[in-house]
Formats: structure tokens, C-alpha cells, sequence
């Protein structure tokens, strides 16, 4: 199945109250997560989207499957 | 509910007259959604004071205006607009008189103009008209007569466009006379009951109390006659918004996801039970008012659980409806389905959104009927974070989603852009997201709703993760984003309605549900059952405590220093009451 830009679009959209709620989550396990590092794993969950987009997007090759 | 697929005509071919009065009623809503957002963000970034652009005074007529235009005039003119829809859809047939369709219209426009002129009056000192009353509008607040002249007039519009839609019944009845009704028009029918009787509350109040009270024509009223008289209609208005709603999830939702309706029978079972739940329960709101007895507080919470079953049910059904869709189009594995969902259809995408945040509003739902652990947000934003989840998402984001799926079908014209659309759908859920979950954590941290100076001298609110500043600069943000989603969502409706003519913009076919009616038991469709089965569950709900209210808060119109409050209210009238409901339904049953 393809990634298309319109699932990459909502999986963002999805990872956004995650993002949100991950210092709630981090607090059960009494750790302080700092906003810094909410944004940093934020980044990089959009890093890593992007490259697999790149991979196995729309556009990308058959080759590259 | 199947229509014939292929070369049937468009609805706006079949039912001009009908399309055309749809329209005028998105028209409305629209403008009214536009004006109301505009307002939204004022007050987000004016509490939250990241900008101040009006007078902290200012901000209660904004706060009014923003609450009136959102959760009546917008809300419930896209109400009208699908079920004016839906009913020549699924009796397939028109309107018995499109004059009558008109004048129902006509009279809730002029009523919500008329409101609305005495609300923004507010912003111009020297007109003295002002009605900075909230959306909840009950005394000791007043506003000026032709605010509540205007919402008389919006609320009998109603009560016709339900008269309308009631007579085409009646007319289709004729011709079929040994039909089930169709899923639509029962879905139609059985909302406008319990619009029926959930009105008589705020008829009453607007009538006999605020309209006289306002002319001067009685000094005093009860103010917690009028605040049990608002809630009486005040939490049914909920589902109100939400059955339109409800409708497009059960009938729209699952063709979009590619698939049919899990189950006609138990979609009959929701709608009835909301019809029979949504009124007895008003009381919940008001946990904290010293003159309602403890007892009758905990009836409504009881009766309030009660309403999670058929929310909990249409989360079953709309779920298996769209894993059904997802399956027919190749989906696989126990969650690798929902990619194969059409995410690139806003309408898909706008309504999957707006289930899913109203399963969070659910849940936060659930803490504001708990009496006991009410007492820890009440009247904190938490409770607006609650319902901007509901209303604000289940409702509008399936109004706007339905609207990119249903505008076409009445204007002949092709969806501007599907892009534009998506990304409008993705804009609301993530602006939500941040503005309502902020309001949720600072009602928890104890920050008051409305006020346009949250913050008390010598006292810092205190938040277990994060800081105020932290909720105040997401609740601005989310509000800016949820501001430029309704922008975009606007821009292509309007461009959508002055597009060019397409034989077939959108496929409007409905597709049967998987398990039709012919299996469910015939008394589902006996309205008149259920009709007095909900009026004598409100009439035992009520009685006695509006009996106590009235015998312990200084009488019908207030005046006399309140009493202790007592479970003896009048016995006779109560008696009387009783057996008058019981014999109501004798006449029904037998």
C-alpha cells in the first residue's frame, strides 16, 4: 500500500495530542519531562515520517520499495 | 435508506424547492460561524492575554454573541439545513408547502437577527440596548426585550420547520401505509420530539418570566425557577446539536468509508433512547444550586449514566460500520484497515476527527455528571474545554465535513477543493486539541470560565505539569488555528457555491445498511409510544423538585426570602400532576 500525503497528513495531525499528553504520561512514571524535550521528539517523529515518506510515498520509485 | 445508483438526478434536480431552502439555512449558519469564530478568537486572545484589542466590559457581549451565534444560529440552521435534506431524501418526496418551509425559515432569521442586534447593541453605549446575558440567558442576568422577543421567535421557527417535516410524514404515511418508517425521516422525526418537549422549558421561561420581566411588566422572577427552566432545555439543546450529527455518522459515515451501515435496528434503539433521556436530566448542571434538594441531584446524575449507553452504542456502530468500508476496500490485520480508509475525503476525514474528539468530550463528559467529582471543575474552563470538544468538534466539524459531501448536491456545483478541505478538517482537530486540552488542565488547576481577568490578586494558580503560561499561550494558539480553519472552510464553500454547473459533482447514492429494519420489532417506528413514555419520565423527574423550587424560593416570581430547601412540595399538585401523566399514557398504550 502506498503512503500518500493525505496519511501522512492525519498521522501528524494524530501525533500532536500525543506530543501533548506525553508529559502527563512521563509524570506517572515520576519523571519530569521538560517542554524542550517534547518538542525535540515531536521533531524528530516528523523527521522520521518524512524520510519514510520519502521511501515509500506516493512519488517515490518502485525501486525504492 | 438505498437510493438508486447511476444515472438517478441530483437532488437539486429532484427537489429544487427543497435545495433551495437547505441553502438558505446553510447561508445563515455559515455567516453566523463565521462571525462567531471571529468572536472566538477575540476572547482567546483576550483572556489569555497574549492580545487585547477591546475592553475587558466588552468582553461579556463578545463572550454572548460568540455562545449565541455558535451553539443556536449556527448549530441549529445546519440542523435544519440536513433534515430539510433528509426528509425529502428518504420519504422521496417534497416539502407539502414550500410557502410553509419559507415562513419556518423566514421567522428563525428574523428571530436570530433580532437577537443578535440586541447583543452586539452592547458594544455601542448610547443605544441602550444591551444583552450581555451568555448563551445561558437566565435571570438575575437581563437583557433587553427584543433579545428575548427574538429567541421566542427563533424557538417557534423550530417548533414549524419540525410541523414541516411532520407533515410530509403524515403525507408519505398516506401512500405507504404498511412501510417502516425510513432510517432518515425516523431519525428526523424522533429528534423533533424531543426538541417538543425539551422547549416547553424555555418557552415557559422566556414567556410567562423574562419577556414580562424585562418590559417591566413584573418587578421580580425566581432566578433559580428560570435557571431550572433553562436546564430543562439546556442540556436536551446537547443532543439537539449532536442527532444531526448522530444522522451523518450512521447514514453518511460509513458510505464515505466505502461500506454500509452496520445496523439499522439498534441505530432506531439510539434515537430512542436519546428521545427518552436527553430531558430528565437538566438538573446535572446544576450540582451546585443550594435550593435544589441532594436527592433530586442524584436522580439526574443516574438518569445522566444512563445516556452513555447510547453514545457508547453508536461508538460500536459507527466503528464496525467504518471497519466494514475499510475491509471492502482492501483493508487487512487488526489495525492496518484504518489505512485503508479514504483520509483524503474531508468529509471522511472531518467526521473520523470529530467521532474521535467526541470520545475524548465523552469521557470529560463523564467527570461533569459525576455530582461528587463535579464539585472540582465546576464553573472552571475545564467545562468549556469540555464542550468545545462536543459541540465545538462533534457537532461543527461534522457539520463542515457533511457540508464538503452535501453543498454540492444542492448547488449542481463540484467541491472547489478537496486539499484545502483536508487541510481545513486537520487544522480544527489540531487547533482543538491544543485549545481544549489547555482548558482542560487549567479548570483542573482551578482557573475560572467566564471572566476576562482569570487571575486573582495574592493567588497563583498552580499546574502539577507545566505552567500557566504554558495553558494560556495553547489556548491562544489552538483558537488561532481553529479561527483559520473555519476562514478556509468558508473560502471554499464560497467558492464552492459560485463554481461551475457538473452533471454529477458528488456521488449521492446511500447504500442499505447491512441489517435492515425488516429484522427489528415494529413498535420502534410507534412514535406516539415513545412520545409518552419521555413526557412521563420528565414529568416524574420534574415535578417535584420545580414544586419545591417554587414553595421554597419565594413563589413563581421570586420576591420573598428563601427558604431551607424540603423534599415536601405540594402534595396535591403533585398527585394531580401524576395522574394526569398516567392517564396521558393510558390513552397512548390502550
Amino acid at each position: 500500500m502506498r503512503f500518500t500525503k493525505a496519511q501522512a497528513l492525519i498521522l501528524i495531525a494524530f501525533s500532536i495530542p500525543v506530543a501533548i499528553e506525553l508529559r502527563t504520561v512521563a509524570g506517572f512514571f515520576n519523571y519530569d519531562l521538560p517542554l524542550i524535550g517534547v518538542v525535540v521528539i515531536e521533531f524528530l517523529f516528523l523527521a522520521l515520517l518524512f524520510v519514510l515518506y520519502g521511501l515509500y510515498g506516493e512519488k517515490s520509485t518502485p525501486a525504492a520499495q | 435508506m438505498a437510493t438508486a445508483a447511476g444515472n438517478e438526478p441530483l437532488f437539486v434536480e429532484r427537489f429544487p424547492d427543497e435545495a433551495a431552502v437547505a441553502k438558505a439555512n446553510l447561508l445563515v449558519a455559515f455567516v453566523a460561524l463565521g462571525i462567531g469564530a471571529f468572536f472566538g478568537l477575540v476572547q482567546a486572545l483576550h483572556r489569555t492575554d497574549i492580545l487585547r484589542i477591546i475592553d475587558s466590559a466588552d468582553y461579556y457581549t463578545l463572550l454572548t454573541g460568540h455562545g449565541v451565534l455558535l451553539a443556536i444560529v449556527f448549530t441549529i440552521f445546519g440542523l435544519a439545513a440536513f433534515f430539510h435534506w433528509a426528509t425529502a431524501r428518504s420519504l422521496d418526496q417534497p416539502a407539502v408547502s414550500t410557502l410553509f418551509s419559507w415562513a419556518w425559515f423566514g421567522l428563525m432569521t428574523t428571530g436570530s437577527l433580532l437577537a443578535s442586534v440586541a447583543i452586539l447593541g452592547g458594544l455601542v453605549p448610547n443605544l441602550g440596548i444591551s444583552a450581555d446575558v451568555l448563551f445561558t440567558f437566565y435571570a438575575p442576568l437581563q437583557a433587553h426585550p427584543i433579545f428575548y422577543i427574538g429567541l421566542a421567535m427563533f424557538i417557534v421557527g423550530t417548533w414549524l420547520s419540525g410541523a414541516d417535516w411532520f407533515l410530509s410524514y403524515r403525507a408519505w404515511r398516506e401512500d405507504n401505509p404498511d412501510e417502516r418508517i425510513p432510517l432518515q425521516a425516523f431519525m428526523v422525526l424522533t429528534t423533533m420530539i424531543m426538541w417538543y418537549i425539551a422547549t416547553v422549558g424555555v418557552a415557559v421561561s422566556v414567556v410567562f418570566f423574562l419577556i414580562p420581566w424585562s418590559l417591566g411588566l413584573i418587578e421580580s422572577v425566581n432566578p433559580l425557577l428560570t435557571r431550572t427552566l433553562f436546564w430543562f432545555f439546556g442540556h436536551p439543546i446537547v443532543y439537539f446539536w449532536l442527532m444531526p450529527a448522530y444522522m451523518m455518522w450512521y447514514t453518511v459515515l460509513p458510505k464515505l468509508a466505502g461500506g454500509r451501515l452496520f445496523s439499522d435496528p439498534l441505530a432506531r434503539v439510539v434515537f430512542l433512547l436519546f428521545l427518552l433521556l436527553s430531558t430528565p436530566v437538566g438538573i446535572h448542571h446544576q450540582y451546585l444550586d443550594p435550593g435544589i434538594a441532594e436527592g433530586f441531584k442524584f436522580i439526574a446524575m443516574t438518569n445522566t449514566m444512563f445516556l452513555l449507553l447510547p453514545s457508547l452504542l453508536t461508538a460500536f456502530t459507527a466503528v464496525a460500520s467504518i471497519e466494514h468500508g475499510a475491509r471492502q476496500r482492501g483493508g487487512e490485520g487488526y489495525l492496518r484497515w484504518l489505512g485503508a480508509l479514504p483520509w483524503r475525503d474531508p468529509a471522511f476525514a472531518g467526521m473520523a476527527f470529530a467521532g474521535l474528539i467526541f470520545a475524548a468530550g465523552g469521557f470529560s463528559g463523564m467527570i461533569n455528571a459525576g455530582m461528587n467529582i463535579n464539585y472540582l471543575i465546576h464553573n472552571s474552563l475545564w467545562v468549556p474545554g469540555h464542550f468545545h470538544m462536543t459541540v465545538g468538534t462533534a457537532v461543527a466539524l461534522t457539520f463542515m465535513a457533511a457540508a464538503y459531501w452535501l453543498v454540492p448536491q444542492l448547488t449542481g456545483t463540484k467541491l472547489y477543493s478537496r486539499p484545502i478541505g483536508l487541510l481545513q478538517v486537520v487544522l480544527w482537530f489540531v487547533g482543538m486539541v491544543f485549545m481544549s486540552n489547555a482548558m482542560h488542565r487549567a479548570g483542573l488547576a482551578g482557573i475560572p470560565r467566564r471572566t476576562a481577568e482569570p487571575q486573582y490578586q495574592n493567588f497563583d494558580f498552580v499546574t502539577p505539569i507545566g505552567s500557566i503560561f504554558e495553558l494560556r499561550v495553547q489556548i491562544a494558539f489552538g483558537g488561532l488555528l481553529l479561527f483559520l480553519s473555519v476562514v478556509l472552510f468558508l473560502f471554499n464553500m464560497l467558492l464552492t457555491a459560485f463554481g461551475e454547473k457538473s452533471e454529477r459533482p458528488v456521488d449521492e447514492f446511500l447504500p442499505a445498511p447491512l441489517s435492515g429494519p425488516e429484522g427489528s420489532p415494529r413498535v420502534l417506528d410507534n412514535l406516539g409510544l415513545w412520545t409518552g413514555i419521555a413526557v412521563v419520565l420528565v414529568i416524574l423527574a420534574y415535578t417535584l423538585p420545580i414544586a419545591g423550587i417554587i414553595q421554597n424560593g419565594g413563589g413563581l416570581f421570586g420576591g420573598g426570602l428563601p427558604v431551607p430547601v424540603t423534599v415536601f412540595p405540594d402534595v396535591e399538585l403533585v398527585k394531580t400532576v401524576l395522574a394526569g401523566a398516567l392517564a396521558a399514557l393510558a390513552g397512548v398504550l390502550l
